[in-house]
């Protein structure tokens, strides 16, 4: 291995963000903060995507690794130990000044801090918390950060860690434990949910003191997501059991907090932190909180955790891979799950060859159908079964599951509830809620539905308006498949599934029926004519 | 055209100018001039005239806008009123009178009238809103700073709408410890942020703005950073420069550093 400490930093940054672009996320979402005076920087609960690269993916934070030094051979990574590759490693300086200056030109929205594992999970984790000790107390920075939690690293390095930073994730890389174990022999599957549980618990602790500080609205606001599942039934009542369950959850975690060894405050991780957000109100006289009050400082993960599936490294198919993600939504309340079209870097026996390049189409209907499990109330159980296991290519899986249910639609757009328009195709969130909001002062048509941004090519297969269609049609599977699938893909589909809609021809010959003959099975199975 | 008669009044056509306050301004004049919401219509400078119309120049004084934006913030609300100041900050030509049509049903119908998208001059204004706000949102985002000398940092941005001071706005929150110009090319007027102070905007047309605007900014080696990170973050096998325009139009990439193709005296080493 070839360690580099003289490089310059041009060299060291050139190396180092190659190293990290593989991990998929880069959002800067999830919390609002304003800017500070004597700080640099506020963020935006939607997140700011400052540029593209030349793959179209955005540009938010300054993705970079501490260091691509490692003490693991993950096979799919491009930083494994057998890799004979440049390798170097950042100072907590180096990574400071180029956060700030970067920020000051309004280049990047903050800094995302992964690392290889050098020495160990623990030093690599210690190395972090310096940076980011130097970047919010020294240079006054006020910005996003995300960084990794380095599975293996102790409970109080990643507590402390977690003070200081917005975003924090996991990767856990592979949906199975057993393909895990096959291509990253160093890690396990309880080393990656242990910090991932960790962060968990303390953001919900942090959201239960929210709750007894400020009664329920503090934080469900705080909180920023509800499960979609609560999401689809009535806010109010939903709100009231989710409080109630979380209570009761929460405070038998607490109770395994305090005792564990990663009890809040028994470090001094925490005291003399000047840059604190201080919009949690101390409240006295709850000893689980107590050495929180008294520092006054930041919210723990306010952004919430994400984690990164790699798709198509290993054989899982596409039913697993969002059961896990919703395993993860509901289990981990994570934030975010990233999914990986996986890339070939290093030649390995154990990884498949792609010869049609990383499985993009399989990553984005996954992402598709992730919207779906988190805004639209859909569960994984609904888009996939084990009898069909992966998405459809040619249609996105709400169209694929609406033409499966034909039965619930046409769905009247003057009546229906605002949890029914989400389930139809070409309605997004934004466009239902302006449908439910507008209809109230007078029926809707459909001229003004495409004003409220309602794609109609697909919708219009699945609404009336008072009562009527944009256009005469039937309502069959085959017909509306045919006319979503579009004209470029509609020959592969009809070769594909034979007894779809056709066009009427003078010369058609599908209505030639000839028996099979002895004959025609020979040549079936020997392939010859 | 040849409009028929049937007992009505003829119409009247405010010309109004296309600043905020000339809007707020023509409002006042056609609203007040009690000729019927039917029988006035706003209209920018510069356009053919039309027969059988009484053309009124519209007069701007403080007192009038004044009044109008007044009564938006107290009889409705101060959303609406945000509503209509981002619709008259839009880049469309006619905005005066679409604001002029929304406020109509705005004041029949109270603040709710904003969902109400199938009305047509609701939608108008919606969509004035609309675009403003993603022009905002990509702004915000793709605006780049260089550094000139004492550390003053120099935007440029050309954005279709008038939206720099909603820029501003932004900026002035993140980056209140630097003192910082953002430059709107289009309209040739700047925010001026001073460090921990308040920041203003000033018309920067003068020969004078104009030198120091082109001062050489000293940024080669930041630049040159932003330009490999940018790089080396793309993964090759991934490359889709479709999607890459369709996010990062190239309207603003002139503007922007990774996208400027260098003139360095000294190239340097990458």
């Amino acid at each position: 291995m070839l360690i580099q400490e003289e490089l310059d930093i041009q060299e060291k940054l050139k190396i180092l963000s190659d190293a990290a672009k593989y991990d998929v996320s880069c959002s800067s979402s999830g919390i609002a903060r304003k800017g500070k005076k004597g700080t640099i920087g506020n963020t935006l609960a939607a997140g700011i995507c400052h540029s593209f690269a030349a793959d179209g993916r955005c540009i938010s934070l300054l993705k970079i690794l501490f260091t691509n030094q490692c003490i693991f051979d993950c096979r799919y990574c491009v930083n494994r130990r057998s890799n004979d590759v440049v390798r170097t490693a950042f100072t907590p300086e180096e990574v400071c000044t180029l956060t700030i200056e970067f920020y000051r030109r309004n280049y990047i929205e903050g800094l995302f801090l992964s690392s290889g594992i050098l020495h160990s999970p623990d030093y690599t984790m210690e190395q972090i918390y310096q940076t980011l000790v130097r970047l919010r107390n020294e240079y006054r920075f006020n910005g996003y950060i995300h960084v990794k939690a380095i599975p293996g690293a102790a409970p109080e390095l990643i507590e402390r860690v977690g003070f200081l930073a917005d975003r924090m994730s996991v990767n856990l890389e592979l949906p199975t434990a057993e393909g895990l174990s096959r291509l990253a022999p160093g890690k396990t599957r309880e080393k990656i949910l242990t910090p991932m549980r960790q962060v968990q618990r303390g953001i919900a602790a942090q959201n239960l003191k929210a709750l007894n500080d400020f009664g329920g609205h503090a934080n469900r606001k705080q909180r920023g997501l509800i499960d979609p599942r609560e999401r689809s039934v009535g806010l109010t009542n939903a709100w009231q059991d989710f409080s109630h369950h979380r209570r009761e959850t929460i405070h038998t975690d607490i109770r395994s907090w305090e005792s564990g060894p990663a009890g809040f405050g028994k470090n001094g991780a925490a005291k003399g932190r000047e840059i604190g957000m201080a919009d949690t109100i101390a409240h006295p006289g709850r000893n689980v909180w107590s050495s929180l009050q008294m520092t006054n400082q930041r919210s723990f993960v306010p952004a919430g955790q994400s984690t990164q599936l790699i798709v198509g490294a290993t054989p899982e198919s596409d039913y697993h891979m969002i059961r896990v993600a919703e395993a993860l939504y509901q289990n981990y309340d994570l934030k975010r799950v990233f999914y990986s079209a996986f890339v070939r870097v290093n030649d390995d026996s154990m990884l498949p060859s792609l010869p049609g390049g990383p499985p993009l189409l399989r990553e984005h209907r996954l992402y598709q159908a992730d919207w779906l499990l988190r805004f639209y109330g859909f569960g994984a159980e609904e888009l996939l079964s084990e009898e069909r296991p992966n998405f459809n290519i040619l249609l996105d899986p709400k169209c694929d599951w609406a033409l499966r249910h034909l039965e619930q639609f046409p769905v009247e757009v003057n009546r229906a509830d605002y949890g029914t328009l989400l389930r139809v195709p070409g309605l997004g969130v934004k466009s239902a809620r302006r449908i439910v909001a507008a209809r109230r002062s007078g029926a809707l048509d459909f001229p003004d539905l495409k004003k409220m941004g309602v794609v109609l090519k697909r919708a219009m297969y699945f609404l009336t308006c008072s009562g009527r269609t944009m256009m005469p049609f039937s309502l069959n599977e085959n017909y509306i498949t045919s006319q979503l699938v579009g004209a470029e893909h509609k020959k592969i589909w009809d070769i594909e599934n034979h007894d779809s809609y056709r066009q009427l021809s003078l010369f058609d010959d599908y209505q030639i029926v000839a028996p099979v003959s002895g004959e025609d099975r020979v040549s079936a199975v020997t392939g010859l004519l | 055209m040849i409009r028929e008669s049937v007992g009505e009044e003829k119409m009247t056509v405010f010309v109004c100018g296309q600043g905020i306050e000339d809007i707020w301004c023509g409002i006042y004049d056609a609203w007040m001039s009690r000729l019927g919401h039917k029988n006035v219509r706003l209209e920018p400078e510069g356009r053919n005239r039309e027969l059988f119309c009484e053309y009124r120049e519209v007069t701007v004084e403080d007192w009038k806008a004044e009044k109008v934006t007044e009564s938006i913030r107290r009889k409705l609300s101060e959303e609406l009123y945000e509503v209509v100041y981002r619709a008259a900050l839009s880049e469309d030509r006619d905005r005066a009178d679409k604001i002029y049509r929304f406020l109509i049903y705005a004041f029949a119908l109270g603040t709710g009238v904003v969902e109400r998208l199938q009305i047509p001059a609701v939608y108008e204004v919606f969509r004035m809103n609309r675009y403003l706000s993603r022009e905002y949102s990509h702004i915000i985002e793709f605006a780049r700073f260089s550094q000139m000398e004492e550390g003053i940092l120099l935007g440029r941005i050309k954005p279709n709408n008038d939206l720099l001071s909603l820029v501003a706005v932004h900026f002035a929150d993140r980056l209140s410890g630097e003192n910082w110009i953002l430059y709107d090319c289009g309209r040739k007027k700047a925010a001026v942020h001073q460090a921990n102070q308040g920041w203003m905007i000033v018309y920067a047309d003068s020969a004078e703005w104009q030198e120091r605007l082109n001062k050489k900014t000293d940024e080669e080696s930041y630049e040159c950073l932003w330009k490999t990170f940018h790089t080396a973050i793309a993964i090759a096998q991934r490359a889709n420069l479709k999607c890459q325009q369709n996010m990062l139009p190239l309207r603003f990439r002139p503007y922007m550093t990774e996208f400027v193709v260098p003139n360095y005296s000294v190239k340097p080493n990458l």
